[in-house]
């Protein structure tokens, strides 16, 4: 058996070669993601175990205790340097002072900004021979005084910073300037992974990132021999006990590359959504083409049985067989996820998140899925196929080959059956949905359920539909002559086949179109709620309410000439409940100038001390209506507190979750007395307002100024990841769906070889034929695509309306160009799927088809 | 020589000639494998006049028959339909000369299962995108008698039928010639009959011209002339053939085959 099965695989080659290509794909996305995910794990470590190779300890000073007041690092000063340079073990010790510092690049725009830990900024200090060992210079020199800094090569290459450039950048406050004298080398990978590092002289260091005279950190080298358990114990007996400890190297290294790791881990699940649907998808084709080979080999199979094999043995060589074109599916697409695995990387990093380049490193995993996916699913795919071969009779061998078994009534009203129960099923899940209020966990549960249900639904329902919705179709084709009309009746002639085909079609328009018209309802929905509530024209912020805007700041800001007036807002956090919740510290008699607040009860007007206002679905998560009490605390060490509500209105992005008064805001905040926004009113018909306030600001890096039409236009970057997904699913969907189409149509070609000699002898010339063929194809295409945006659609019209709890002002709109190419893209890949069938049938000629008699 | 193989077939008429051949031969494979399938043949077919083309398998009738209607290229020689040279005709050129001027009748019936019966008749004229001359085929398809029949499909038609259908499809686009391949090859003789007498017929009432390759008799019997081939050679000619004189003359055939 394994001989046939064997011979038979090979015997189709292009047919095999289709659906291992098919198979291959998915494969390829699995081992792809997986070696590309262990690559960049082995990077970041092998990066941050070298950066810390020579560290046996780092001794930093203990977090204060929570409700102890400020920083204190001011026990890491010079006399314990030499204190534990002369602990027996120490070979060397280097004090540190480690920040972090925001950088614009040359053309003013923050560089490699946003992500805190990634911006580093540390201290030139040189060692016994007057150099750096941690910072080696490149060119120039060290950096000398408050004036001067020194960056890594790789920033300032990114920023375009050149010796002698004047480099703003700002460690919290504002902005400061500083001249650039030298470009560091630097093995962190925090850096060299998408960071930036600006250095310091010491004392600018010690200024800003701990106090005059005090480090942040000493990093001990270990003498050769020492051990390093043993080393910790006499380190961390001269520390004073409650203030400063001591950490490994290692356990350093570890925490780095966690840290890391997190930049990359997202990466990974976008190729394993392709990999799932595109299995998914080719599973069908699977399906298909041994449906076909099947059919075409009904006598063989008879006479196999005729001649005295089992049904066992008929349904175990359809599934070698299976095997076998899974195992080069397999072997092929592990080979395509390497490439995929080395091209990753370039692919998803930016310049301003690059990713860390390394050997690809290829653990058993990847190998493993590979063979199980591969062979897996072409078995598993295969199964229903070999059931039917089986059920061949061995009288099927004395009958005609072209004789097909049409479905019979019982097997069409299993099906009828199956589709409504699925149908139903989805509707019953779905239909309670356009009335939930919320994207809670079991909501959403039941929207995947249901609408994996209703796709299920379709592909079964398919071959029932396929003669009518053809014959309705053929209208349309036959108006292009008898190619249209013959194109029309040959894609019906197999409805259970054309289904299949259509199948893959239909998933992947369903998918993308539901995506779509998520995607677009909720990118229109944010655009218009972006700017919701804001009454200024323009907004300056902060990144994080970690990080402050000075009061000088505000005044210069107040001072700009036509600037009618600046509100100053203090961000920090409530914590309500076990919930976190953001509040907005305001004043009471101008928050109506630079919000437009819809207050559903009460008003602003009576935020103080102890008096808050919350949006629609604070109140609405708490209970809370005016006049109620609730317990909570502003900022990690504020007192617990009493407030009363004194208003709820309708949510915004401007008021965010609650308002509360800035004086009582700003006691509690990370940095206290600090503002995070500037809500800026302008006179009307002022030009040059934004550079002015950029001047304003000290054009610091952390300073974003943006108007209305910036915010916007920010808020809608939050859709590009669904924008990839779905342009990402569409080519995925169009590649299989065209590796079927073309499948279905050679064999389709294959069986009509007669016919086609029979219209080349009467008359049709091979332009016709072509026709024919192409247009068979987009009829298959046609009939995927429109149940399949019927789906999509259905889908996200019943899942959109969970959104209504969490995105504010969604509706159900329709994003009809993407739809547009959603519907055209498969028809002109079946087209151009069909070309080589449709080559291969124009170029038989009349005698061949007609002669053999 | 005109050039213009889409000229209407009433152009020549003034020959008298409907299609000839001249020194036709074919010769398929090579080295040990070639075989000569005619050998030299050259052979005129007068319009309105039905020909029957006979002799023993494997004499070239079928490849002759191929060659004429411009579905097989000779190795040489020459083939004229009316006045159009084939030879000098790309594979486009030679399509529409087939859909415009060329009626088959195949032994399989060769209908395309899909189409209606009355679809199949009328598939040259779609193929070349004209209306059918509406009374010209009301004309054809009650002289084959399929009147009530226009409606289904080849699957739900017996044999006889079929080919009538297929006979029809052939005269609906008033070819310059029919040629016939074994038409009455997979029908039972009283079937086979109604083909035949339908293909007098049309060249009786019609004007039709017919070239019928056949090996029986009886069929030969219902043509003007019948050409004998052998071994790839024309070797004679009758007119006015019945069957009796047709199978005493294959007997010959047989015997003298049989002695060389």
């Amino acid at each position: 058996m394994l001989r046939t099965a064997l011979r038979n695989a090979l015997a189709h080659k292009a047919r095999s070669a289709m659906t291992v290509l098919a198979v291959c794909l998915g494969v390829a996305f699995v081992c792809g993601t997986l070696v590309f995910a262990d690559s960049t794990a082995a990077a970041h470590r092998a990066a941050a175990s070298k950066s810390f190779a020579g560290i046996a300890l780092t001794v930093t000073a203990k977090p204060p205790l929570p409700g102890a007041a400020g920083p204190g690092p001011d026990v890491l000063d010079d006399a314990l340097v030499r204190t534990l340079a002369a602990v027996p073990g120490v070979a060397a010790v280097r004090p540190t002072a480690d920040g972090s510092a925001t950088l614009n690049a040359a053309d003013g725009t923050p560089l490699r900004a946003g992500k805190a830990w990634a911006n580093l900024a540390s201290a030139y200090v040189p060692g016994p021979d007057g150099k750096d060992g941690r910072h080696p210079l490149a060119e120039g020199r060290a950096p000398a005084g408050a004036g001067e800094v020194a960056l890594d090569s790789g920033t300032a290459a990114a920023g375009r910073h050149r010796l002698g450039d004047t480099v703003t950048l700002a460690t919290d406050g504002p902005a400061l300037h500083k001249r650039l004298v030298g470009i560091v080398r630097t093995t962190d990978s925090r850096v060299t992974a998408g960071g930036t590092l600006a250095v310091f002289d010491k004392a600018t260091a010690q200024q800003l990132f701990a106090t005059p005279g005090h480090y942040t950190g000493i990093d001990l080298t270990a003498a050769p021999g020492t051990d390093q358990a043993e080393l910790a114990r006499r380190v961390t007996a001269v520390l004073p006990a409650d203030r400063a400890e001591a950490t490994t190297g290692a356990a350093q290294a570890a925490q780095q590359a966690g840290y890391v790791d997190t930049l990359t881990r997202g990466h990974e699940k976008l190729p394993m959504l392709f990999a799932g649907v595109s299995l998914f998808i080719s599973s069908f084709l699977v399906v298909n083409t041994f449906t076909m080979l099947v059919g075409r080999r009904t006598r063989e199979i008879a006479l196999l049985r005729a001649i005295g094999a089992t049904r066992r043995q008929v349904v175990r060589s359809v599934l070698l067989e299976a095997a076998l074109v899974g195992l080069a599916a397999s072997a092929a697409g592990f080979l395509l996820g390497l490439g995929i695995a080395a091209a990753l990387p370039a692919a998803l990093g930016t310049d301003q998140d690059a990713l860390p380049r390394g050997p690809l490193v290829v653990g058993p995993l990847p190998v493993a899925a590979a063979l199980a996916i591969g062979v897996g699913v072409t078995v598993l795919a295969a199964w229903l196929p070999s059931r039917r071969a089986a059920r061949i009779a061995p009288v099927e061998a004395l009958r005609s080959a072209e004789h097909q078994l049409p479905a019979t009534g019982a097997r069409t009203r299993v099906r009828t059956a199956a589709a409504t129960a699925l149908l139903a099923l989805s509707a019953f899940l779905l239909i309670p949905l356009t009335r939930a209020e919320d994207a809670s966990e079991e909501n959403l549960r039941d929207a995947m359920a249901g609408c994996a249900l209703l796709v299920a639904a379709a592909v079964v329902l398919t071959p029932l539909l396929a003669a009518p919705a053809i014959r309705g179709a053929g209208r349309l084709t036959r108006r292009l002559g008898i190619t249209g009309r013959l194109a029309g009746q040959n894609a019906l002639r197999d409805p259970r086949r054309t289904a299949a085909t259509a199948a893959t079609v239909l998933i992947s328009t369903a998918l993308v179109s539901g995506l779509a018209t998520i995607g677009h309802s909720g990118a229109l929905a944010l655009d218009r709620q972006a700017a919701e509530g804001l009454a200024a024209e323009y907004v300056i912020s902060t990144p994080t309410p970690t990080t402050a805007i000075d009061d000088a700041t505000l005044r210069r800001v107040a001072d700009t000439p036509g600037v009618r007036a600046a509100h100053g807002i203090a961000d920090s956090t409530l914590f309500l409940g076990g919930g976190v919740r953001n509040i907005a510290g305001v004043d009471a008699r101008t928050v109506d100038d630079a919000m437009r607040l819809d207050f559903t009860s009460g008003s602003a007007a009576g935020l103080g001390p102890g008096r808050i206002a919350v949006s629609a679905t604070t109140a609405r998560d708490h209970r809370l209506d005016t006049g109620s009490r609730i317990t909570g605390r502003i900022g990690r060490g504020g007192p617990e507190t009493a407030y009363t509500v004194v208003g709820v209105y309708r949510d915004n992005p401007t008021a965010g979750d609650a308002l509360g008064a800035r004086t009582e805001v700003q006691q509690h905040q990370f940095r206290p007395g600090t503002l995070q926004r500037i809500l800026v009113r302008t006179d009307s018909g002022a030009a040059g307002i934004r550079s002015a306030l950029h001047t304003a600001v000290g054009n610091s890096p952390l300073l974003k100024v943006q108007d209305r039409a910036e915010l916007v236009r920010e808020a809608a970057g939050v859709m590009g990841d669904l924008l990839t997904l779905m342009y990402g699913l569409l080519a995925l969907g169009a590649a299989i769906s065209a590796l079927g189409i073309a499948n279905t149509l050679a064999m389709s070609v294959a069986e009509r070889t007669r016919e086609i000699g029979v219209l080349r002898a009467l008359g049709m010339d091979r332009a016709g034929i072509r026709r024919t063929i192409r247009l068979e194809a987009v009829t298959v295409a046609a009939y995927g695509t429109l149940p399949g945006l019927a789906c999509g659609l259905c889908g996200a019209w019943a899942v959109g309306s969970l959104a209504n709890g969490a995105v504010q002002q969604y509706a159900f709109r329709l994003p009809w160009g993407t739809l547009l190419l959603v519907c055209l893209a498969p028809l002109a890949v079946a087209a151009a799927a069909a070309a080589a069938p449709a080559r291969r049938a124009a170029a038989l000629r009349p005698l061949e088809a007609v002669a053999e008699q | 020589m005109t050039a213009d193989p889409f000229a209407p077939h009433t152009a020549a008429t003034t020959s008298g000639t409907a299609a000839s051949a001249f020194g036709l031969t074919k010769v398929h494979g090579t080295g040990d494998a070639r075989v000569t399938a005619l050998d030299d043949v050259s052979i005129t077919f007068r319009q309105g006049e039905f020909t029957a083309v006979m002799g023993p398998s494997g004499c070239g009738k079928s490849t002759l028959l191929h060659c004429a209607a411009g579905l097989d290229t000779p190795t040489s020689g020459s083939v004229r339909i009316g006045t159009t040279e084939l030879g000098t005709l790309d594979d486009r050129e030679l399509t529409r000369l087939r859909r415009d001027r060329i009626g088959f009748v195949f032994q399989a019936f060769n209908l395309l299962p899909t189409l209606t019966a009355l679809e199949n008749i009328t598939l040259p004229s779609a193929i070349a995108g004209r209306r059918p001359d509406r009374e010209w085929l009301d004309r054809v398809v009650s002289m084959v008698g399929l009147s009530g029949r226009l409606g289904h499909r080849p699957a739900q038609l017996s044999g006889g039928q079929q080919q009538r259908v297929a006979v029809a499809r052939a005269l609906a686009s008033r070819p310059a010639i029919v040629f016939a391949d074994e038409p009455t090859g997979n029908l039972d003789s009283r079937s086979g009959a109604e083909v035949l007498g339908f293909l007098r017929d049309s060249v009786r009432d019609l004007g039709q011209t017919v070239v019928m390759v056949t090996h029986d008799p009886a069929a030969a019997g219902y043509a003007d002339r019948v050409v004998f081939l052998c071994d790839g050679r024309l070797v004679d000619e009758m007119t006015r053939p019945t069957p009796d004189r047709v199978l005493d003359r294959m007997k010959a055939f047989d015997t003298r085959s049989r002695t060389s």
